[in-house]
C-alpha cells in the first residue's frame, strides 16, 4: 500500500493530466458542455420530489417546506451520484483502457484515483447549488418558496467539508481497486455493479428520511451503510447548518481504510498480471 | 535533452554497459482456463488442473550489444510479440531475467499506447509523462515529434479519427524523438506511404548511427535481411536458429514451406466446396504443383522451376478435348489463363477413347509470379464444336503459396530487367556506363 501510494506520488504529473482531461470531457466535448452539470441535478430533483415530496408525501420534520426536502435530496443525490459514477467506471476502467495497459508500461494505479476525482470535481457543483439555495430561500416552515438572504445559514461547520470529501475519495479509490481487479478475473462484476448500486441506492436514505427506515425496524441496514454515514454527514453540514455526527463520521473513516487498505493490496499484489489478464 | 532518471519497471541497469538487452533463460507461462470462474478461485487456491499451460517462450537467451540493430523473425504466434512485450516491460517472465539498458520505446501495432479519445497532441504528452519526462521536456519536444509526424491540424483532433496511416506516423514520431537507447518495433513500417517510409528509414539509419539500439520484428524477410546485422529465429516459442541474416533466413523458409505445405494441404482438401461443372466424360482427378525438386508442393519460390500437373482418366470418348488452367491471386486477381490448344504450335488430341489415362502438364522455366496466396482453376472443354461446352470445369482447384526470399521486386510479377545508367559528368569526355544485367 505504501508502494503505492507512492507510485502515485511519482506519477502526479499523469493523475493531474487524466483527471483535467477528463473534465475538459465532460464540460467542453458536449454542445451543452458545463450546463449539462447543472442540468442534471436540477432535473433528476424535479422528478424525485415530484415522486417522493408530492405523491409519497416525504418530508424530513413535520413541517418542512418543500425547498427544504428539495435541498436535502439534492445534497444526497449529487453525493450519491458521484459515488455511483466513479464505481461503475472505475470496475471497467482497466478493461478500458487496456490498449495502454497492454502494450506500454503504463502506471494503471493512477486510473481508478483519477475518476475519484474528477466525479468529486463534478459533485461539488451540485453541493454548490445546494448551497446556494440554503443561503437563498427561506427555512421558515410557513414561508414556503419564499426568497431570502440568509448568510447566517453557512455554518462553520463547512470547514469539514474537504474532509469529507477526502474520505470519500479514499472509499471509492478503494473501491474502485477492488472492483477493477476483481473485473479481470471475472467479467461480470460490471454487470453486477450496476445492479447492486441501484440496490444500494434504494437502501440509502436519499428520497426519503432515515428515521422511517428506524420506525419501521430496519435500523441495521443503516448500521451497515457507510455511504449513509457519508451522506448524513453531507446534509448537516450544508442543509442543516451544524457539525455532523462524529461517531458516524469515525465510522465511515475507519471503513474508508479498511475498503482502502482491501482494495489497494489486492490491486497491488496483481498489478504485474494485469497486462495478461486482459 | 536530459535523460530522465525514472525508468519504466524492469529496466534494470545492467553492469555489463556493452550489452544493451540481455535476456537470461527467459520462460513466458500463460495459463489458458476454459471457466473465467475457476481463475478467481486458483488465485485463493491455486490448483494447476484448472487450467492448461501454454509456454509463449521457452529458455529463450538473448544478448543483445549496444548499438546493433536485430531482426526477430518467425511466423504468426510463434513468440515474437511475447518477446517483444517482455522487452519493453509490458509483461514480466514466468522464470529468468530481462535486463534492459536504458530507455525502451516502441512501436508495436497501430495506435497501440495511445487514448483514442486524446487528442494527437495530448497523446505525445500522455506517452512522455509515462516515459517519467518533465512539464517542460515534453513541451520542448512536442514540436518536433508534430514537424516529424505531419499531422498539420489533426493534431489536434482526436487519435480515434486517425487513420491507420496517420497513426503510424504519429506511433513513429512519438518512439523515435523522444530520445531512446532502445527501439523496438513490430511490422509498423509496412502501413504508411512510400513518403514516409522513406523518412522513417532514414530517421532509423541516424538512430542507428548514434548507438541506439534496435529490435525489429517481423515475418518480412526482406525487410529484416536489409536492416539487421543479426536475425534471431523464434519457432514455437523458441529460439531455434540466430545469426547472419542469408542463414537465418534460409532456415526460415524451409520452415515456412514444410509448415506451409502442410497448412495448404489443409486448405486444398475443401476444394470441393468451390464449384465444379461439365458434361464429365473425362475427369481431372488430380491437380498437383512440382516444385524444382520435381516433387509436389504447395510452395513456391519466384524463379523456381515450376509444373502444373493434370491428371485425367475418361469415362467416355470425346472427340477434342483440351485442357487448360487459369492462375489466380487470392484476391480474386486473373493472372494468366492458357490451354494446350492456343498456341503456335497448338496440342490437338483426338479422341480420348473411354478408360485412357493420362498425365498434362504445363511447365515454367522459372517461376515469375511474386510473394503471395495464389489458386489455380483448371479447365477441361470440348473444343469439338463451334463453341467449347465444359467436360470438367474445376474452380480453386488448387491453393499454393509464392515466397520471394531476394525480394528484389515488388508487386505481381518478376520482370527480368536490366539497368543501364550512362552518367555524363562534368569535365569527363566519354560518359561513364554502369551496367547491371538480368
Amino acid at each position: 500500500m505504501i508502494e503505492l501510494l507512492r507510485s502515485l506520488h511519482t506519477h502526479g504529473a499523469l493523475l493531474r493530466d487524466f483527471v483535467r482531461r477528463d473534465l475538459k470531457a465532460r464540460y467542453v466535448g458536449s454542445s451543452m458542455g458545463f450546463f449539462w452539470s447543472l442540468v442534471f441535478p436540477v432535473i433528476s430533483l424535479c422528478v424525485y420530489m415530484f415522486v417522493f415530496r408530492t405523491i409519497l408525501a416525504t418530508r424530513w420534520g413535520d413541517n418542512q417546506p418543500p425547498a427544504q426536502t428539495a435541498l436535502t435530496m439534492l445534497a444526497g443525490i449529487s453525493v450519491w451520484t458521484a459515488f455511483a459514477e466513479t464505481l461503475s467506471r472505475s470496475t471497467n476502467c482497466l478493461v478500458e483502457n487496456s490498449n495502454l495497459i497492454q502494450k506500454v508500461v503504463f502506471p494503471s494505479e493512477i486510473l481508478p484515483p483519477y475518476l475519484s476525482i474528477s466525479a468529486l470535481v463534478n459533485m461539488c457543483i451540485g453541493l454548490a447549488i445546494v448551497l446556494v439555495g440554503c443561503v437563498l430561500i427561506d427555512a421558515d416552515p410557513a414561508a414556503g418558496w419564499k426568497l431570502a438572504f440568509q448568510p447566517e445559514r453557512l455554518s462553520g461547520a463547512l470547514v469539514v467539508l474537504p474532509l469529507l470529501m477526502f474520505v470519500q475519495c479514499v472509499f471509492t479509490i478503494g473501491l474502485g481497486y477492488l472492483l477493477a481487479t476483481l473485473n479481470l478475473y471475472l467479467r461480470d462484476t460490471y454487470h453486477v455493479i450496476g445492479v447492486a448500486t441501484m440496490v444500494w441506492m434504494f437502501a440509502t436514505p436519499i428520497f426519503y428520511p432515515a428515521f422511517i427506515v428506524e420506525m419501521r425496524g430496519y435500523g441495521w441496514i443503516l448500521d451497515l451503510n457507510p455511504m449513509y454515514w457519508l451522506i448524513e454527514a453531507y446534509r448537516a453540514v450544508i442543509v442543516e447548518a451544524h457539525w455532523p455526527d462524529w461517531k458516524a463520521l469515525a465510522r465511515f473513516l475507519a471503513a474508508s481504510c479498511a475498503v482502502f487498505a482491501l482494495g489497494s493490496s489486492f490491486f497491488w499484489s496483481q498489478r504485474r498480471k494485469l497486462p495478461d489478464l486482459l | 535533452m536530459p535523460k530522465s532518471a525514472t525508468q519504466p519497471a524492469p529496466a534494470i541497469r545492467h553492469a555489463d554497459t556493452s550489452l544493451s538487452i540481455r535476456a537470461h533463460d527467459v520462460s513466458k507461462l500463460y495459463r489458458i482456463y476454459d471457466k473465467p470462474f475457476d481463475r478467481l478461485l486458483d488465485l485463493f487456491a491455486p490448483n494447476p488442473k484448472r487450467s492448461r499451460e501454454f509456454w509463449a517462450l521457452r529458455r529463450v537467451y538473448l544478448d543483445v550489444p549496444k548499438g546493433s540493430t536485430v531482426g526477430i523473425i518467425g511466423q504468426n504466434g510463434a513468440g515474437k510479440s511475447t518477446l517483444l512485450k517482455l522487452l519493453s516491460g509490458v509483461t514480466e517472465p514466468t522464470t529468468g531475467s530481462v535486463h534492459v539498458n536504458g530507455r525502451v520505446t516502441s512501436l508495436i501495432e497501430l495506435g497501440a499506447g495511445f487514448h483514442p479519445e486524446f487528442s494527437g497532441r495530448e497523446n505525445i504528452a500522455l506517452a512522455c509523462a509515462i516515459l517519467g519526462m518533465s512539464r517542460e521536456e515534453v513541451r520542448e519536444l512536442a514540436p518536433r515529434v508534430i514537424e516529424f509526424s505531419e499531422l498539420g491540424d489533426f493534431i489536434d483532433r482526436p487519435v480515434k479519427t486517425y487513420s491507420s496511416g496517420m497513426y503510424v506516423r504519429l506511433g513513429f514520431a512519438v518512439a523515435t524523438c523522444v530520445d531512446p537507447d532502445v527501439l523496438l518495433i513490430d511490422e509498423a513500417l509496412s502501413v504508411g506511404d512510400e513518403h514516409f517510409r522513406g523518412k522513417c528509414l532514414t530517421r532509423l539509419n541516424e538512430f542507428r548511427d548514434g548507438g541506439g539500439t534496435t529490435v525489429f520484428v517481423s515475418h518480412d524477410l526482406g525487410a529484416v535481411k536489409s536492416m539487421c546485422q543479426n536475425v534471431v529465429l523464434i519457432d514455437q516459442g523458441e529460439i531455434v536458429e540466430q545469426g547472419a541474416p542469408e542463414r537465418v533466413a534460409t532456415e526460415y523458409l524451409k520452415r515456412v514451406k514444410a509448415r506451409g505445405n502442410e497448412r495448404l494441404s489443409m486448405l486444398a482438401r475443401g476444394t470441393h466446396e468451390f464449384p465444379r461443372w461439365g458434361s464429365g466424360e473425362i475427369e481431372v482427378h488430380d491437380v498437383q504443383l512440382l516444385g524444382g525438386d520435381g516433387q509436389p508442393t504447395r510452395v513456391l519460390r519466384t524463379g523456381e522451376h515450376a509444373i502444373f500437373r493434370l491428371s485425367y482418366r475418361a469415362h467416355s470418348a470425346v472427340r477434342c478435348p483440351v485442357f487448360g488452367l487459369g492462375i489466380y491471386r487470392s484476391d480474386g486477381t486473373y493472372v494468366c489463363g492458357t490451354n494446350h490448344f492456343w498456341r503456335e504450335q497448338p496440342i490437338v488430341l483426338e479422341s480420348v477413347e473411354p478408360g485412357e489415362v493420362g498425365e498434362v502438364d504445363m511447365a515454367l522455366g522459372a517461376f515469375p509470379l511474386l510473394e503471395g496466396q495464389y489458386y489455380l482453376t483448371t479447365f477441361l472443354y470440348d473444343h469439338s464444336k463451334p463453341a467449347p461446352t465444359a467436360i470438367d470445369h474445376r474452380e480453386h482447384a488448387l491453393t499454393f503459396q509464392v515466397l520471394d526470399a531476394l525480394h528484389h521486386q515488388h508487386g505481381l510479377v518478376y520482370l527480368p530487367a536490366a539497368w543501364a545508367v550512362r552518367r555524363h559528368r562534368a569535365g569527363a569526355d566519354a560518359p561513364e556506363n554502369l551496367e547491371s544485367g538480368r
